[in-house]
């Protein structure tokens, strides 16, 4: 095993990119960011320092506002330098369009501001008319001009400075007359200490940089390493040697871990280096007390973190046949490695929560907690274990990974020469994540005022696009391919009781998850009703909530989906793949189990009449159903168990009729060694 | 009590594709080699072949029958069976960035050669295949031919009992392949059990003592070359093969 990782870490060192890719890199990009960040700190301080910003005055006023910023250079000049230069201009608003100046600023009286907000609507405060006399100052600027910003920030800051001042000694003068004990003055003092607010602020996003650093440099060496060797055919060679399996992987883990543990070594060398000593200036707010002893900390806490990109890196390059195809794997694994590691940025979420069984994001938020000062030794430790627990797991698939015989021997040459229909079910599940991908991105950026549009673009456009392009992609023959068969007649039958008894069903499955995972209250109430719409015309609803969803959705999953993976599963997995397949697809949370159920019954229809068209039926009564139930605000007593077990006997009633009428759907499981 | 170094009994694999579904690659062959002896594989490509030495390495698992290498089973001592065995063919390749003595060391070492032994063995077979030259040379450096002494050298870094060479002359050139089926000879003069599969029938004909036919995964004859031709009454390996496979019904893939 020795022999092993020497090897490993000697063909590393001997080629030159990925010595430099892989350690060189990181090591000198951190540095040369807090470099590159602290300069243009700097200069931008100083340029702030030595900025004249350009005012024009404008209004009947500007003898007032004149007067004001006059006496605004004998206050703020003094401390912040040179602030603002007057400038003489017959049309402001033009001259700020055109940036000869950088902002202007008009002083109306009571009476003037009054009829301009009349004038041109503007919304805000309304003032009051015991204030009446006083006069309103307005900054005009422009926000995409850094200058311009910056300026009216300025100005209005010492304009409000100045105006505190200026009340407070008028206000002494004339005698003020209200009680003292009516008065409080506010203060507020935060008890954090410099260092532990700056280490909260590092501790943020110190495990998200280590770990997109570690992930960049170890994935070089792994998928070299597994990858790169099955392409070479070095890999058949050592598995003809003596050496076992296990012994491959574990002197290959070592190695990558060994890359990562630099890594995160170098850079916490780096901070300790570069922060604790004070060579580079601290960029403001990264000013942290690094010491020898919690870079050692740190470094432990890493440790599980780094068996486990280790690891996760592994298993993927083992799942590659060559290096360009493990290249590709790398960006989904970058971004399931680093979203833990996002923990510590998300509001309210400490590690003294649930947040401790997830690995990575528990030993990042104990990090975080850590540098600020903040030490819970128990919550670290459960972290570490379950951290660690998974690198262990981890590894262990990279070792089954080896065992498994298409990965080792590599063998794509039958896969390659397979076209068509034929190549079809070996690349069915990569297009559905593709869809699943697209569908994802879609539902987090299309909105639309009307919900309509998005019906029938998100689910009406994808769902039916999916399934032609893999028709025409893989040459398949539709009638197959969609399963478009006539069932039994028996089976319309058992399509009308089951789907309003599933419908119930599916509620009563909603209220069974509440014990597991709480629902939202809305959710329970009445489930559907949120997306449903006032005041739509009727055929809209039947059309975009049940006939759109249940044609195009049963077209792509019991349709090409189904098609493509009848051969690997017997008839039960098939129906729960498919039917789990179908509830991820339906993003809310306490959406999928309850549409997950929906997908294995009609996965199952679809098997026992070897046709879509009564899963068709089906979806297209359900939603049908559903969108009736939640406009017309009838409640079909989801919550009663009577309702709910009955639901459940005549769904079996449903299933069992159409089970009688069957004609299986061809060739299940055919290619499966079950 | 002498073992015999290489024997099968009813080896089968079945692959299983989604597309084709159950695909009998390797049908119950039952093959032995015996010290100083070249048996040798004959069969068109996808006969079944590679997939026959691959389950005698370990790399792959039979799916029903034995075989056993100087008498340890493939799958109850996959680790023993490899001490005893140098696999070669076209796609084992060597690692490029190091090189050959490091990768001689390195495989003698991996394959459990006795440690104090290992620098002596190096550096007898640099001598005996002529590495010299470029014995600290990186492998990515070596031209093609110097890169095939290399692997075989790698094959018996050990000095195993048996050696597997898998369509070893595919993608060598005229020159290259003579001189690998004349190290291939000399190694059977040692006392080396070799199996040797190959598509090429003038390479049989030169080289095996024994061959075995195969297609479609079954073997249909075994026996040296003039047992072979007496049996067929043909006199060239080619018409002997044409009437096995002929025979079957099922000529090429």
């Amino acid at each position: 095993m020795r022999t092993l990782v020497a090897l490993e870490l000697r063909t590393l060192l001997r080629d030159p990119r990925t010595v430099l890719m892989s350690v060189v890199l990181p090591v000198v990009l951190i540095p040369a960011l807090l470099l590159i960040g602290s300069q243009i700190e700097d200069r931008r301080a100083e340029r702030a320092e030595q900025r004249t910003f350009q005012l024009a005055l404008v209004g009947e006023e500007s003898q007032f506002a004149a007067e004001l910023v006059e006496s605004l250079r004998d206050v703020r000049a003094v401390e912040d330098g040179p602030g603002f230069r007057l400038v003489e201009i017959g049309n402001p608003r033009e001259a700020l369009d055109a940036g000869s100046i950088d902002l202007y600023l008009e002083a109306f009286s009571t009476e003037e501001w009054r009829e301009l907000v009349e004038a041109e609507g503007i919304e805000g405060d309304a003032i009051s008319p015991d204030l009446d006399g006083i006069r309103v100052l307005r900054i005009s600027y422009h926000s995409t001009r850094t200058a311009s910003r910056e300026g009216a920030e300025r100005l209005s800051e010492s304009l409000l400075d100045r105006h505190r001042t200026r009340r407070d000694s008028i206000l002494v003068q004339a005698g003020f007359a209200v009680p003292s004990y009516q008065v409080a003055v506010v203060e507020g003092v935060d008890v954090a200490s410099e260092r532990q607010v700056q280490g909260a602020r590092l501790g943020r996003y110190l495990t998200l940089i280590l770990l997109g650093l570690m992930v960049l440099g170890g994935s070089v060496v792994a998928t070299d390493t597994l990858a790169g060797e099955k392409e070479r055919g070095t890999l058949a060679t050592l598995l003809t040697s003596a050496v076992s399996r296990t012994e491959i992987v574990a002197g290959k883990l070592l190695a990558v871990m060994g890359v990562a543990l630099a890594i995160a070594l170098v850079q916490l060398v780096n901070l300790w280096v570069f922060l604790g000593t004070g060579l580079i200036d601290p960029l403001q707010g990264f000013a942290v007390d690094v010491s020898p002893g919690l870079v050692a900390a740190l470094l432990l806490l890493y440790l599980p973190v780094v068996a486990l990109v280790a690891g996760v890196l592994l298993v993927t390059s083992a799942h590659a046949n060559s290096y360009k195809e493990a290249q590709l794997y790398l960006m989904p694994v970058l971004l399931v490695l680093v979203t833990p590691a996002m923990a510590p940025l998300m509001p309210g979420l400490s590690l003294q929560s649930a947040a401790v069984l997830i690995p990575i994001a528990n030993l990042s938020l104990g990090v975080r907690d850590l540098l600020a000062g903040n030490l819970q030794l128990a919550w670290l430790a459960a972290a570490w274990l379950v951290t660690a627990g998974a690198a262990a797991w981890v590894t262990t698939r990279s070792v089954q990974a080896l065992h498994d015989e298409g990965l080792v021997t590599g063998d794509t040459s039958r896969e390659d020469s397979l076209e068509g229909p034929e190549l079809f079910p070996k690349r069915i599940l990569r297009w559905i994540l593709v869809l699943w991908a697209i569908k994802l991105l879609l539902e987090l950026n299309l909105r639309f005022e009307d919900i309509r549009m998005g019906i029938l673009l998100g689910v009406g456009l994808v769902f039916l696009a999916f399934p032609l392009l893999m028709i025409r992609r893989f040459r398949l023959d539709p009638v197959e391919a969609l399963a478009l068969r006539f069932p039994r007649p028996g089976v319309w039958a058992g399509v009308a009781l089951g789907a309003p008894a599933g419908l119930v069903a599916a509620g009563t499955v909603l209220h069974l998850m509440d014990f597991v995972v709480p629902v939202p209250t809305e959710a329970l109430e009445s489930f559907g009703q949120a997306l449903v719409p006032d005041e739509v015309p009727v055929w809209h609803l039947v059309l975009l909530f049940a006939i759109v969803p249940g044609i195009t959705e049963e077209l792509t999953f019991r349709g090409v989906l189904l098609h493509g993976l009848r051969r690997r599963f017997g008839g039960v997995a098939l129906a729960l793949v498919v039917g789990m397949i179908f509830g991820l697809f339906h993003y809310e949370l306490f959406r999928i189990p309850v549409t997950t159920f929906l997908g294995v019954i009609l996965t199952a229809v679809a098997l026992l009449t070897g046709s879509i068209l009564p899963a068709i039926a089906w979806h297209t009564l359900h939603n049908g159903l559903a969108a009736y139930l939640a406009t017309s605000g009838i409640e079909f007593g989801g919550e009663e168990w009577l309702w709910g077990a009955g639901s459940f006997l005549i769904l079996a009633l449903a299933l069992w009729i159409i089970w009688v009428c069957r004609t299986p759907y061809p060739g299940v499981g055919e290619g499966s060694e079950g | 009590m002498s073992v015999v170094p290489v024997r099968t009994e009813a080896l089968s694999k079945v692959f299983y594709d989604e597309s084709r579904g159950e695909v009998r690659a390797v049908d119950s062959v039952d093959i032995t080699c015996s010290p100083g002896e070249i048996f040798g594989l004959l069969g068109a490509n996808g006969a079944g072949k590679t997939t026959t030495l691959r389950m005698l390495s370990t790399v792959l698992r039979p799916t029903s029958g034995q075989a056993w290498l100087m008498g340890h089973e493939v799958r109850d001592a996959p680790e023993r069976v490899r001490e005893n065995l140098g696999f070669y063919s076209a796609s084992t390749a060597l690692y490029p960035k190091i090189t050959p003595r490091e990768t001689l060391r390195f495989f003698a070492r991996v394959n459990r050669y006795p440690r104090r032994r290992i620098e002596a063995r190096v550096d007898e077979l640099i001598e005996r295949f002529s590495l010299e030259s470029y014995a600290d040379t990186r492998v990515e450096k070596l031209s093609g031919g110097m890169k095939q002494k290399v692997s075989i050298a790698r094959t018996v870094a050990h000095d195993p009992p048996v050696l597997i060479f898998d369509e070893p002359t595919v993608a060598l050139d005229v020159l290259n392949a003579i001189e690998l089926r004349e190290i291939i000879a000399r190694l059977r003069s040692e006392g080396k059990a070799i199996l040797f599969s190959t598509h090429v029938m003038s390479e049989a004909e030169q080289l095996c003592d024994r061959i075995g036919i195969i297609h479609h995964g079954a073997i249909l004859a075994t026996g040296t070359l003039d047992q072979l031709r007496e049996a067929t009454g043909r006199h060239y390996l080619e018409e002997v093969f044409v009437h096995y496979a002929g025979m079957r019904g099922k000529i090429g893939t």
